[in-house]
């Protein structure tokens, strides 16, 4: 069976002015991602793995190059149809979790559904059931601060799955956890991946989320140095 | 998500919304205060002009040109179309009365020559009978006397039906004539008609005051329509019926339009006035705003993230801002009603403390104030909800255009 492609960068490049210094984030970055991979792009700090993860995401634009996201050049849509691209078909998970600290592990995946105008009856049914997949069920009326920290980013995984996005998009998820949890989380994105066939791009420079990855892109310096099969060690 | 937001800040936006119930209740007070002070003067100038009674005066009223109308003149005037009954009268100023039986004394300010019959067609409502009734068939010598000539004193009275009256009339400056009149009936507190106070009045028959001053004529024209939208149309052409500047018609509803007119302008004067609390409270609510804005940039940032449109979260701000309007509206408007009705009560109380004035237009002993009863209409109500939410909404505009313009990047790194 042919892989479709997912995700795909072409040429991107990316400058950051700090004062009067200009600042190449990613000089040339090309690279692509099939249906049902698992893939991780793994860095050192101040590689550009953000801001590849933020380009990638239809968050930010790149000075040159396209991004194609099943398909769609990110740089011929406009802000609205940009961030109906980010809704429909990307989910996010962050280092810091980024949940809504007012509102419960169930409205915080509900709001996804929300955004996309799904009544409220079928929002809280979907979420609860996503809560459940992420093994949260018990827990879907805590408010963020209720929670630990591998609770809040099982919400966070939970939310960006919820409209089942063509890809999740994971910047650093376990660089906020002590090892164990972050060893969970890791099994949980793995297990999602090979159960529901999602495609994963986890950004990261934890060795253990790269190692379950079915291919590593080596990010340094604002280039992809060396993609790596699921076997390679590193 | 804005109401929840809103309940989250409670103590804050409770200050904001207190903002806008201070202008709501300034504005419902004043303007339902001034409807109210509208409605009782509006009500009271109706007591004191018939809508429908014109009345037509010679341009000397001033000089002191005498009697000017002939009979001919009322007869045109009668013919005009819209016009029901044209009486004209003879006006002659303080007289003194004497009566023959008791013995007692009283004074009238106006003495009123006038057809009986015709005059009571003009004000059969206003012109009530307390004694005695309109003579059957009308004598030279039948006299109708006013409440307060009636009643000197609240407790007395000066004359009853059938007695004879001694009238003591000035013919000219030096010279007095006395003359005796049956009395026919006494009328009940009347008020006035323009500026004919029909309770200092004396009525007395046309052709008997005309023999005693020696004239054919008269000195004014009272023309009642039958209905007040001829008063234009019936002016001008009586207006056409005599030379130039000669004759002045005194219109009850365009002399009220003008009244209403200032009354108008004191309201909007007033409530604009009242508005600029309101414009306070908006500037509260964008200053509240920005700083939300600033709070909330890392919110923001995730909601955008995940996939929220700019006028989403534009969306989410103004209806944070017009639920402060709203919640605002609705408590002040009950308020301002409130507001108003102390205020009303405490003017009462107030002026109480002074003695009663005489009300010009009515003639009656009334308390001036006592009536004024703040009106609150729907359209009043309805209008001032509107206007907090519209101001909310055009002050709450630049922070959420400044929130929706976020870029998610930047928000999601704000700490």
């Amino acid at each position: 069976m042919p892989l479709a492609t997912i995700l795909e960068a072409k040429g991107v490049k990316k400058t950051y002015t700090m004062g009067k210094v200009l600042v190449p984030a990613l000089r040339d970055v090309s690279l692509r991602v099939e249906e049902g991979e698992f893939v991780a792009i793994f860095g050192p700090s101040g590689s550009g793995k953000s801001t590849l993860l933020h380009v990638l995401g239809g968050l930010d634009r790149p000075d040159e190059g396209d991004v194609f996201i099943d398909g769609i050049g990110l740089s011929t849509l406009n802000d609205n149809r940009l961030a109906e691209v980010r809704l429909r078909k990307i989910g996010f998970v962050f280092q810091f979790f980024n949940l809504l600290p007012r509102l419960t592990a169930l409205r915080n995946v509900e709001l996804p559904l929300t955004l996309a105008d799904v009544s409220e009856r079928e929002a809280v049914e979907k979420a609860k059931e996503v809560l459940k997949i992420v093994g949260l069920e018990e827990r879907i009326n805590h408010r963020p601060t209720e929670l630990s920290g591998g609770e809040q980013q099982r919400v966070a995984i939970a939310r960006a799955l919820v409209n089942e996005p063509k890809i999740v998009l994971a910047d650093e998820p376990t660089g906020n956890l002590d090892t164990a949890t972050g060893l969970d989380i890791t099994a949980l994105m793995k297990r999602l991946n090979q159960e529901k066939r999602q495609t994963f791009v986890v950004v990261t420079h934890d060795e253990n989320v790269a190692k379950t990855a079915d291919r590593i892109f080596q990010l340094r310096d604002g280039l992809i140095r060396r993609a790596q099969k699921e076997d390679a060690r590193l | 998500m804005a109401w929840e937001s809103l309940k989250q800040r409670r103590f804050r936006t409770s200050l904001t919304t207190l903002g806008v119930v201070i202008g709501i209740t300034a504005i419902i007070a004043l303007a339902s205060l001034g409807e109210g002070f509208r409605v009782t003067i509006r009500e009271q100038m109706e007591q004191g002009f018939e809508l429908n009674v014109l009345t037509v005066m010679s341009g000397g009223l001033l000089t002191g040109v005498g009697s000017y109308f002939t009979d001919d003149d009322v007869r045109n005037i009668s013919k005009i179309e819209g016009v029901a009954v044209a009486a004209p009268l003879l006006q002659k100023s303080a007289v003194k009365l004497y009566n023959n039986e008791t013995h007692k004394n009283s004074t009238a300010l106006v003495m009123l020559g006038v057809n009986f019959a015709e005059f009571w067609l003009i004000y059969p409502e206003r012109l009530l009978f307390e004694n005695g009734s309109l003579p059957t068939s009308i004598a030279n010598n039948t006299l109708i006397i006013g409440y307060n000539v009636e009643h000197p004193k609240e407790t007395e009275t000066f004359a009853y039906t059938n007695q004879n009256v001694t009238v003591e009339i000035a013919l000219s400056r030096t010279r007095f004539e006395n003359y005796t009149f049956n009395l026919a009936g006494t009328i009940g507190k009347s008020g006035a008609a323009g500026f004919i106070n029909f309770d200092d009045t004396i009525f007395v028959p046309l052709e008997a005051a005309r023999q005693i001053f020696d004239t054919d004529r008269a000195d004014m024209i009272f023309v009642k329509l039958s209905d007040p939208s001829y008063s234009d149309s019936v002016t001008t052409q009586i207006k056409e019926l005599f030379p130039a500047q000669e004759v002045r018609v005194l219109v009850p509803s365009a002399f009220m339009e003008q009244v209403e007119s200032v009354l108008n302008m004191v309201e909007i004067f007033l409530t604009s006035i009242a508005s600029i609390a309101l414009l306070v409270a908006g500037l509260g609510i964008m200053n509240i705003m920005t700083v939300s804005v600033m709070e909330r940039t890392r919110e923001i940032g995730i909601l955008k993230a995940i996939g929220a449109k700019s006028r989403t979260v534009l969306t989410m701000f103004l209806t944070e801002a017009a639920l402060i309007g709203i919640m605002g509206g609705l408590i002040g408007v009950p308020l301002g009603y409130a507001m108003a009705n102390v205020l009303s009560h405490l003017m009462y109380r107030y002026s109480a403390g002074f003695t009663p004035s005489r009300s010009i237009i009515t003639g009656s002993r009334s308390h001036p104030l006592a009536a004024v009863t703040p009106i609150l209409t729907p359209q009043l109500a309805i209008g001032a909800i509107a206007f907090a939410l519209v101001v909310s909404v055009i002050f709450g505009w630049y922070p959420a255009r400044k929130a929706a313009k976020l870029n998610p990047v930047e928000a999601l790194r704000y700490e």
